[in-house]
């Protein structure tokens, strides 16, 4: 390249770069925003191990409200406005990944506050991280009961994350107790006997598969379990030792999330295991996604899945734009942890206007405890708290900085290439779609 | 039954003399590295093996490996005190009435195979006698019939032929299956009547997906045959051929039925040529602007450079992929139709009966997709000109120069076509899995496994090796005594194999030796 198409190309790139911020305070340009810029920090699994396509939905659920807030002038704080940005790190799925990402965020990025975190190990493994450097934290979708429940109590040999007064962990997503017990009750209500579980080997498989069994062995019923690891393509070999059992099982509950659950529960329906007349087959939630699940499980039809998140007929208006954005965006339905994402933004927002601060941790802590806002899911409250430390007898301990109301409902295809949003709800039955609490193969609600 | 087969037991009886075997093996070594002054006797070189590789394990081993000067009197006596503790252990643990078919399969066996694999070998070289196999063949015969096979192998050292192992192999699979039965008699595998069918069935779940992925460890071992280099790619370039073959059917069948008026699905066999001659393109081009420099001496540090630059390609080609595709699985339409093939139950006798057995049909299509490809790469280095060259090439890169073979399109051939076969085994496969932009890690893996195994360049090696892997990973998984955890240990059992072959035969099943 000559000297001339060289200072050419500079030019028009410095032109280009220029023009990057005009482009934004043009956006923006009805606020008068502050100089200072509030950064929130973002965990998400980017790349493998971790569940990608849940990373990437959060990380745009995350730049969609960054976007909303400000063209909403951004966050108020006596008076002045400040932009929003959240910055994406990339858990990969991984805990040792994920802590040394949140150490980044905290330590060189300086974010005021967290959001996010698809996996539970990364959950469990990074809490202390914000725990430490005092960082209001607003977990999205780790399931794993003890994310909330080590607020007060002990976990793995470890004493509770605060020893300040001060937890500043919460967490909008449902725990493993709440998903498992939702399922695990309509199974029982079905009258199953004898129900396998195909179980991921990771902190959440593992402990949400020992509280459905303990249920349902509660209720007399036999349960099997088969551990798998994540990423694992082929799983004729253990599928066709279900098929070598003298008795198909009443049902096959699949905990096993990402593409994995998709090529598991595939196989199962080719090999004819389930579903059946015979078998149940309950994969994973994220078959919620029917994009991606018919065009992976085209012998799906007749599974049932847990659903986590408002159910689509239930949609509030800004769920409903936001939908709008996803499905352009992804041509799917936005997925619980995508709008559990974008609320946790607009929670550390309202959290910050109401503390007067933000960078004032513990105000922010009392002010998330303190939340009444409703947005895509609901309203968001949380029960207990500093603000109300004392767990009522027989209340669990992940109740502890949990928002108690995510919405968990069984769902299920009756027809080949559905859409999600017209997949029957058969459990509970304060929300059934159908009248029906299962559709048998082969029929018709 | 009192016998306890937990990890403990399994590790005092089993893994304990193994190890004990491979102490007796390496141990020696460490010590003839070392100056006359610090040579330490070789016998008792052997015995601090047998002791350390027993009581610790690798752990043992690698200490007195590494630091052989630790081996003093008052470190074997340690030693010796805990390997008979752990000895009396075992014997406490084992009150089961089969106990000598317990200690002789678990205990005997495996130490007589590392006597013999001592020994026999030795005597091979000592009558000047041909000691190709030996060690493979005395291991397998010592672990099978124990102190007999000093009968049969010392004084006479005759020839081993493959034959040999073979039988000897059966012979110990065979008693270790016996073993097995004793222990778990409920086991799917060994619980009549369904057990024949039941390791038919599994049998079958293996050939069909190591056929599959022998498709891929083909191409992979023809670019080391030829080049002398292993691609870090290969599991990239798989992962792209499937999607090369998803968007040429999205695309053309969207092209087709607009031209047409009618809706067309075009099948997913022609994606499979597609995908290849595109990635075959892709692996040519990179080899003649990044690796050809390498063979021209253009670069110092080839080994490093080569590992580096497939590694760079292959994050390079998972990434684009990745902001092109998106990270949400994908998946072509199938093959074909029947969703799966069946053979019936029959009843052979009043006791016995046979099936059903059940291949799903995507799969036995691509199986069979794969042996045609394999053996198309056969007949093209057997019977044309320029696989010949690939061939030669492969052998002795001057004297193919010298008989007008250009080494330098030998090399961009190859490698196109390993990256080839890749993308192609990808396309075939497309139709079968989730398909997701690092959907080629957990195959990759696989496909190293196989090429050792199969011994490194070696296309008949890549192919048993593939099938072997597939049924050892199928019969792994299904016969499990533990059936929650048959699945989570699938890739292991393949690897115990790995470990095995390469202790017992470190070139493969099919590799020549380096000269």
């Amino acid at each position: 390249m000559n000297r001339k198409a060289l200072s050419l190309s500079l030019i028009a790139l410095m032109a280009l770069l220029a023009l990057f911020p005009l482009g934004i305070a043009q956006a923006d340009e009805d606020c008068e925003f502050a100089d200072y810029t509030i950064t929130l920090g973002g965990l998400a699994p980017m790349s493998a191990p971790g569940a990608v396509a849940g990373g990437v939905a959060m990380d745009w659920a995350f730049a969609q409200a960054a976007a909303d807030i400000n063209a909403a002038c951004g966050v108020e704080i006596d008076g002045a406005h400040y932009q929003l940005e959240v910055i994406t790190g990339d858990s990969e799925g991984s805990p040792e990944r994920g802590q040394a990402v949140a150490e980044r965020l905290i330590l060189e990025d300086e974010v005021d506050g967290m959001v996010g975190v698809y996996h539970s190990a990364v959950g469990l493994a990074t809490m202390g991280v914000m725990e430490e450097n005092g960082i209001p934290t607003i977990f999205s979708e780790p399931w794993n009961d003890n994310v909330s429940a080590n607020g007060i109590r002990e976990f793995d040999g470890a004493a509770p994350r605060f020893d300040d007064g001060i937890d500043h962990i919460f967490r909008i997503s449902p725990t493993s107790s709440m998903v498992g017990s939702v399922v695990t009750d309509w199974l029982i209500a079905l009258g199953v006997q004898d129900v396998i579980l195909i179980v991921e080997n990771t902190d959440y498989g593992q402990p949400a598969a020992a509280d459905e069994q303990a249920r349902l062995e509660a209720a007399g019923v036999t349960v099997s379990q088969i551990d798998i690891e994540l990423g694992t393509e082929d799983f004729v070999p253990i599928l066709s030792r279900i098929q070598a059992r003298a008795m198909p099982p009443d049902a096959i509950r699949i905990v096993v999330t990402g593409e994995t659950s998709f090529n598991l529960t595939q196989q199962m329906a080719e090999l004819g295991i389930a579903p059946t007349p015979e078998t149940i087959c309950v994969t994973n939630q994220i078959a919620f996604q029917h994009v991606q699940y018919w065009a992976t499980v085209p012998d799906g039809n007749y599974c049932a899945f847990n659903r986590v998140g408002i159910i689509p007929s239930l949609f509030n208006e800004l769920a409903v734009e936001l939908n709008t954005g996803y499905e352009e965006a992804f041509g799917d339905i936005v997925p619980s942890f995508g709008m559990a994402s974008y609320d946790a933004v607009w929670m550390m927002k309202d959290a910050m206007e109401r503390a007067g601060s933000y960078s004032d941790a513990a105000a922010i802590v009392a002010a998330i405890e303190a939340s009444d806002i409703t947005l895509t899911q609901g309203r968001y409250y949380f029960d207990y708290g500093a603000h109300n430390p004392d767990l009522p007898e027989g209340t669990p301990a992940y109740m502890w900085h949990q928002w108690p109301d995510p919405i968990v409902t069984v769902m299920q295809y009756f027809e080949q290439g559905q859409s999600s949003l017209e997949a029957a709800v058969v459990y509970p039955e304060v929300y059934q779609t159908h009248g029906s609490a299962y559709i048998a193969p082969g029929t018709s609600p | 039954m009192a016998f306890d087969l937990n990890l403990t037991t399994l590790w005092l009886l089993f893994a304990g003399p193994l190890w004990a075997a491979v102490g007796l093996l390496l141990l020696p070594r460490a010590g003839s590295s070392k100056s006359a002054d610090e040579a330490i006797p070789a016998t008792r070189l052997q015995i601090a093996g047998v002791i350390s590789g027993f009581a610790l394990g690798p752990l043992g081993i690698s200490l007195f490996y590494i630091a052989p000067a630790l081996i003093r009197r008052a470190t074997l006596a340690a030693g010796i005190v805990l390997a008979v503790f752990l000895a009396s252990q075992a014997l406490v643990r084992v009150t089961d009435p089969q106990l000598p078919s317990v200690l002789w399969l678990l205990l005997a066996g495996p130490l007589w195979a590392g006597i013999a694999a001592y020994f026999i070998p030795r005597q091979y070289r000592a009558v000047e006698a041909n000691d190709d196999n030996v060690l493979t063949a005395a291991a397998l015969g010592g672990f099978a019939i124990g102190p007999l096979i000093f009968g049969l192998m010392w004084k006479h050292s005759p020839k081993i032929s493959r034959d040999w192992m073979i039988a000897f192999g059966s012979l110990g699979a065979w008693q270790i299956y016996t073993l097995f039965a004793i222990h778990n008699p409920s086991n799917p595998c060994v619980a009549a009547p369904f057990h024949i069918t039941y390791l038919t069935q599994q049998t079958a779940n293996g050939v069909v997906i190591g056929t599959i992925y022998s498709l891929m460890a083909v191409g992979l071992t023809l670019i080391y045959s030829v080049q002398g280099i292993v691609s870090f790619a290969h599991g990239q370039l798989y992962m792209v051929g499937g999607y090369f073959s998803f968007y040429f059917l999205l695309f053309g069948s969207d092209a087709l039925s607009r031209a047409t008026g009618v809706e067309i699905s075009i099948n997913p066999i022609l994606g499979i040529p597609v995908a290849g001659v595109i990635v075959f393109i892709i692996g040519a081009v990179f080899e003649r602007v990044f690796l050809k420099p390498m063979h021209d001496g253009l670069i110092e540090r080839v080994s490093e450079y080569a590992i580096l630059i497939t590694f760079g390609f292959g994050f390079f080609i998972e990434y684009t992929t990745l902001a092109i595709a998106g990270p949400f699985p994908q998946r072509t339409d199938r093959f074909i139709e029947i969703r799966r093939f069946t053979f019936p139950r029959t009843q052979i006798t009043d006791d016995f009966f046979f099936g059903p057995i059940n291949i799903i049909g995507d799969r036995a299509f691509a199986m069979v997709i794969g042996i045609v490809l394999i053996f198309a790469l056969l007949y093209f280095l057997q019977r044309t000109w320029t696989g010949r060259g690939l061939r030669a090439t492969s052998q002795d890169r001057q004297a193919a120069a010298v008989t007008g073979i250009n080494p330098t399109n030998m090399n961009t051939l190859s490698f196109g076509m390993g990256s080839m076969l890749a993308a192609m085994s990808g396309a075939a496969l497309i139709p079968i899995f989730a398909w997701v932009p690092w959907v080629g890690a957990e195959m990759v893996g696989r496909s190293y496994v196989i090429v050792v195994l199969g011994g490194l360049g070696s296309v008949p090696g890549a192919l048993v090796g593939g099938i072997i892997v597939g049924i050892v990973e199928a019969l792994g998984a299904g016969c499990h005594p533990d059936p929650s955890r048959g699945a989570a240990y699938k890739e292991a059992f393949a690897l115990v194999i790995f470990a095995l072959v390469l202790l017992l035969k470190p070139t493969g099943l099919f590799g020549r030796e380096q000269h």
